[in-house]
């Protein structure tokens, strides 16, 4: 009985500390997590990699953030996208969803799989990461439309985007296509497995989103002069 | 020789100010004080770059019916396009940050507040 109650007595301190936070002195380096980088031997190592090796054993490095890891399952794309359909902070929600939607990539590939004549097999792709960067690499546009004034006016100018900008636009595309259009009753990893599907095949509406993108700055094409960057 | 610089100035100035030569040339409302800071020069605009890459994917983009597949080509030399600008523009921003002779004018704002004019006795 007196052991039960000395554990309420203690002072409460919390079981898991906050090591890393966003605000590192910028004399802080990145944290180098994957496996790869440190099985290369010292020659092939260009002179730009062996003076960042140098610099990371007399700087000081950040704590690494607790949703990487240096396993082979490790995606950066991928948790990515979970961040960006986690709600109220509710990583554990969205990452089910995630790996229910890779699931349910794997049960369809696998089920075409079996279904098609022996001839067809091999080009039916089965892992369910591939398709995703299959499919995100599909809804990635290749320009973007600023609104840049010019005499009073405003005009939609093509303009390059950035390699971050594209996928988080090609991101941020699927999961309000996947919030919105679909029925009440449906999952969100139906959806978006369905949706992943299409996309890795050029279909769907995310694509076709990309596409009319594409079409508006072609029929910008005069003003792309308006830019100065 | 900035010495002789300063007499001559104010020796010009007082002229400006003085009323023995007919009228005179400055009326100043404001106490002739030098402000703490420099003011700021607008940069000259640039061009756009890569405008012949874009309108190459676009031109190949219409015949193909905007199919990313058909034009991969004109797409890479697009992005390797973009890549040299942003090199170009990151060694073209080391570069004005001698300036020559002259001090760009943020940094000579930070300067002069560093060591501003004195208003007050003490």
């Amino acid at each position: 009985m007196s052991a039960s109650f000395s554990g309420l007595l203690k002072p409460w301190t919390p079981r898991v500390f906050l090591v890393r936070w966003s605000r590192y002195n910028p004399y802080y380096l990145e944290p180098e997590v994957r496996k790869e980088a440190y099985s290369i031997p010292e020659t092939e190592l260009s002179a730009e990699e062996k003076e960042q090796r140098e610099l990371k054993a007399l700087r000081p490095i950040k704590a690494a953030t607790s949703s990487i890891t240096s396993s082979l399952f490790d995606d950066p794309d991928i948790s990515k996208f979970i961040n960006m359909m986690m709600k109220h902070g509710n990583k554990i929600l969205a990452r089910e969803i995630m790996t229910e939607t890779l699931e349910d990539i794997k049960r369809k590939q696998v089920e075409k799989y079996h279904k098609a004549p022996t001839g067809k097999k091999e080009n039916i792709e089965c892992n369910p990461n591939t398709i995703f960067h299959r499919a995100l690499e599909n809804c990635k546009p290749v320009v973007g439309l600023a609104s840049v004034k010019k005499g009073g006016r405003f005009y939609q100018v093509p303009i390059p985007l950035s390699d971050n900008r594209r996928r988080f636009l090609a991101m941020k595309w699927l999961i309000t296509e996947c919030r919105e259009n679909k029925h009440r009753r449906t999952h969100m990893y139906e959806k978006l497995s369905q949706e992943l599907l299409a996309a890795s095949i050029d279909e769907g509406n995310v694509v076709k989103k990309k596409y009319e993108l594409h079409k508006m700055a072609e029929s910008n094409r005069a003003y792309a002069h308006y830019r100065w960057w | 020789m900035t010495t002789q610089r300063g007499a001559l100035f104010q020796e010009k100035v007082s002229r400006l100010l003085s009323r023995q030569n007919g009228r005179p040339v400055i009326k100043p409302n404001k106490p002739l004080v030098l402000k703490d800071s420099v003011a700021y020069r607008k940069l000259k605009k640039k061009e756009a770059t890569c405008i012949t890459e874009i309108s190459v994917m676009m031109a190949c983009w219409k015949q193909n019916n905007f199919v990313d597949g058909r034009c991969s080509n004109e797409i890479k030399s697009f992005y390797t396009c973009i890549e040299n600008a942003q090199a170009d523009m990151k060694n073209a921003k080391a570069e004005t940050r001698n300036h020559g002779v002259r001090l760009p004018p943020k940094q000579a704002t930070t300067l002069l507040k560093r060591y501003p004019n004195l208003h007050y006795e003490i």
